[in-house]
């Protein structure tokens, strides 16, 4: 059977090809990425899109935590020193209590709850990067107000709005409490119960049932601090799934689009070796013919 | 007629006969690297027998005709494997350059899309913050100009590739007109009983060339050919060619006309076809998915924004500025209106310090707003549409060049030059002409013989 005598452009096209495949080794050992194009693997190029805003978002999550966490942890923190400036109180109320004490002592046991009180309407305005944490939703003004005219000695002019944050996928976490339910909550209003144990002191009258409501208040204060803490090891354990999340995102992304580097490095001495052979083949064939014999 | 001198007409035809046998070898060894050209073999008989009483004396050997060696058949394979390769390779490119657009996974429309809701993510923790609320624009701004450029880019490469479509109607009509020429020049010759061979390679040349660009058929007739595309427009018959117009349609792209009507859509080969499909398919399917994608990712936020309340306390207004009701051009005019982040509407109770409107605003990121998708598995999707439309035409490429170079094998087996059997033609004419001039020489020496024969008697 008579063969094609130019072999030339089969040989070309194989030389074509070889060096294709060097480009294509080159192309993914440099970059590190056996998905350079979509059409290299369209499945996993789209994936990919997938893969990154999952990344994307577990980053986004993960940094929104600790935001939130600074704002729990100050909240937390403020509502301890709360708690202790309000043992104080009692203390001073259940001295006060005892018949024995002077009424010039009584007079100076005034004074100390005065600037406790004081000090608690500075706790209860407690800011987190210029935003009060007590105030609701309305964080850009404090939210107690000195009011002399007002029983509890203040006024609340937050609101009792709740922010909620994401921290994960559908995962929403109430970020604060508004003051209306911690600190003046209806029947456990802290203010309200201090007023009441200064007026006391000050007539000599009830006192040990206003040290009474100040204990009640503590109480209810005490078993709403649970929130910070509760809401604390929510972000914590949280950080540690995204954390895991993460790592998982990323050796998805490197199944999806890494190179394997030795299978690479293969491929591309193979690709060499194939076209070193051809560029042979071309340089053979262009010599050799049967007029080259004739004498 | 017989004796010397018979002898010496014989081989007179043998030495004519090999010289022109030579001269064929030469041809086909100048030619051995002429695309198209195809080898030639003289076809040689014994010249017609002299009766002589009841004796048959042969009166040697005449050159019948110069034989071009092709297999017509396969020539027309060659010319249909041609418009398919043509159409693939053309489309191969041009997708090859739009996925470029759609490569990377960490930039990009997609990576836009991710950040930007990231943006909203990192702005509930602390909705009043204006650094974070200008991050939440920039996000925005960033999506819009990725959108822009898509979309500009697209549309540059369906100006130039509407570019290629006249460009190459131009060469059709110049590559009939050719052919055409040359058809005439052949019927000429085989009017006149002469060998058209190099003009028939010319030809089929051309009519490869004409595969390239358009899916045509060739019909043999009585006179001449007639070269159809496979839709049943004549492009040329015989010796007459008839020249392909285009003019802008409606539609903003260049049509392809034949006489009067609109061949555009019923071209299936060649580099037409393969422009065709990425101008009129590829680059508006792309384009209108981006455009969903762009019209509804605005549209959705800008309703979630309203439902909220800005840092001043009123209600939210337009992040994004309204895309074209239709959706058309979204991408390309993908605009963020607002300025001023203190606008954007965070808050559900009209307090500064409330995130709830954000919730509404990132709740977009699931809505199936694209196509009945979500953002981001709306661009994945196209991305790997894109990826998977590229690699089966690269895929279809590969095998039709294959395809291709097979036929070209086989065509070469039948028609290409072999140095090697020229060179053992040569010896073997060469042979012959020594072998008939060496009978020449004979002759004259018995000739001489013969004439001589009283001289030498009386010499002596």
């Amino acid at each position: 059977m008579r063969v094609n005598p130019n072999q030339m452009p089969d040989l070309l096209a194989a030389l074509n090809q070889t060096e294709l495949e060097e480009q294509v080794a080159e192309l993914q050992i440099s970059t590190g990425r056996s998905v350079n194009e979509p059409s290299d693997n369209p499945t996993a190029a789209a994936l990919l899109v997938e893969a990154n805003d999952r990344a994307t978002f577990t980053g986004g999550y993960l940094q929104s935590i600790s935001s939130v966490q600074g704002q729990l942890s100050t909240a937390s923190s403020t509502l301890s020193s709360f708690t202790t400036s309000l043992q104080q109180a009692l203390s001073l109320g259940v001295e006060a209590a005892n018949g024995t004490v002077s009424a010039s002592d009584q007079a100076a046991i005034v004074v100390q709850l005065q600037g406790i009180q004081s000090q608690l309407v500075s706790l209860a305005n407690t800011t987190y990067e210029g935003n009060y944490v007590f105030a609701g939703t309305k964080t850009n003004a404090a939210p107690y107000v000195v009011d002399d005219t007002s029983p509890s000695g203040v006024d609340y002019v937050g609101n009792s709005g709740v922010n909620e944050v994401s921290i994960g996928n559908g995962y929403k976490l109430a970020v604060n409490q508004p003051g209306s339910q911690l600190f003046s909550a209806s029947g456990n209003d802290v203010f309200l119960a201090i007023n009441n144990l200064i007026t006391a002191v000050q007539t000599n009258t009830g006192i040990g049932t206003a040290v009474n409501a100040v204990s009640a208040a503590s109480s209810y204060l005490s078993a709403r601090t649970v929130f910070y803490g509760n809401a604390e090891d929510q972000t914590q354990s949280e950080t540690n799934y995204l954390n895991t999340a993460q790592l998982q995102i990323s050796q998805q992304q490197g199944t999806l689009g890494g190179v394997n580097m030795a299978a690479a490095a293969t491929n591309l001495t193979q690709a060499q070796t194939d076209s070193q052979a051809a560029l042979a083949a071309i340089g053979k064939l262009s010599q050799d013919n049967l007029f080259n014999y004739l004498t | 007629m017989s004796g010397l001198f018979g002898s010496l007409s014989i081989a007179l035809s043998g030495l004519s006969v090999s010289q022109q046998e030579m001269e064929t070898t030469s041809n086909n060894v100048a030619n051995a690297n002429t695309p198209g050209y195809t080898r030639e073999v003289p076809v040689t008989a014994a010249g017609d027998p002299v009766e002589i009483g009841s004796l048959s004396i042969g009166t040697g050997v005449v050159l019948d005709k110069i034989q071009s060696l092709r297999d017509p058949m396969l020539q027309i394979q060659i010319n249909q494997a041609t418009q398919q390769n043509s159409s693939l390779n053309t489309a191969l490119t041009e997708l090859q350059q739009i996925q470029t657009q759609f490569a990377s996974s960490t930039s990009g429309i997609g990576a836009d899309i991710s950040n930007f809701f990231n943006s909203l993510q990192q702005l509930s923790p602390n909705p009043s913050d204006v650094t974070l609320r200008q991050g939440v624009l920039t996000a925005a701004d960033t999506l819009a100009t990725d959108f822009n450029n898509a979309a500009d880019s697209l549309q540059t490469q369906r100006g130039n590739v509407d570019q290629n479509v006249v460009q190459s109607v131009t060469q059709v009509n110049s590559l009939t007109s050719q052919i055409a020429s040359v058809d005439q020049q052949i019927s000429y010759l085989q009017s006149v009983n002469q060998n058209p061979g190099t003009l028939v390679d010319q030809q089929n040349n051309l009519i490869q060339q004409l595969s390239g660009l358009i899916d045509v058929q060739v019909i043999p007739t009585g006179q001449g050919i007639t070269v159809a595309t496979s839709n049943g427009t004549t492009l040329l018959s015989g010796s007459q060619s008839f020249a392909l117009t285009t003019q802008t349609g409606s539609d903003g792209v260049e049509h392809i006309l034949a006489g009067s009507s609109d061949i555009t859509n019923s071209l299936s080969g060649g580099s037409l076809a393969g422009l065709i499909q990425i101008r009129d398919q590829e680059i508006p399917g792309i384009g209108s998915s981006l455009d969903q994608l762009a019209s509804g990712l605005a549209t959705a936020l800008n309703t979630a924004n309203a439902q909220g309340t800005d840092l001043q306390g009123n209600p939210g207004g337009n992040i994004f500025a309204p895309p074209p009701a239709n959706g058309v051009g979204a991408a390309a005019t993908l605009t963020v209106s607002m300025t001023d982040p203190s606008l954007l509407a965070a808050s559900s109770d009209g307090t500064a310090g409330s995130n709830g409107n954000l919730a509404n605003l990132s709740a977009v990121a699931d809505e199936n707003l694209a196509n009945g998708q979500t953002p981001i598995d709306a661009y994945s999707n196209l991305v790997g549409q894109v990826g998977t439309t590229t690699g089966n035409t690269s895929a279809d490429a590969d095998s039709s060049n294959l395809i291709l170079q097979q036929l070209q094998d086989q065509n070469g087996s039948v028609s290409g030059v072999s140095l090697d059997e020229e060179a053992s033609n040569l010896i073997q004419y060469q042979s012959a002409y020594q072998a008939a001039a060496r009978v020449v020489s004979t002759v004259n020496l018995l000739l001489l013989d013969a004439v001589n024969l009283g001289m030498d008697a009386a010499e002596e």
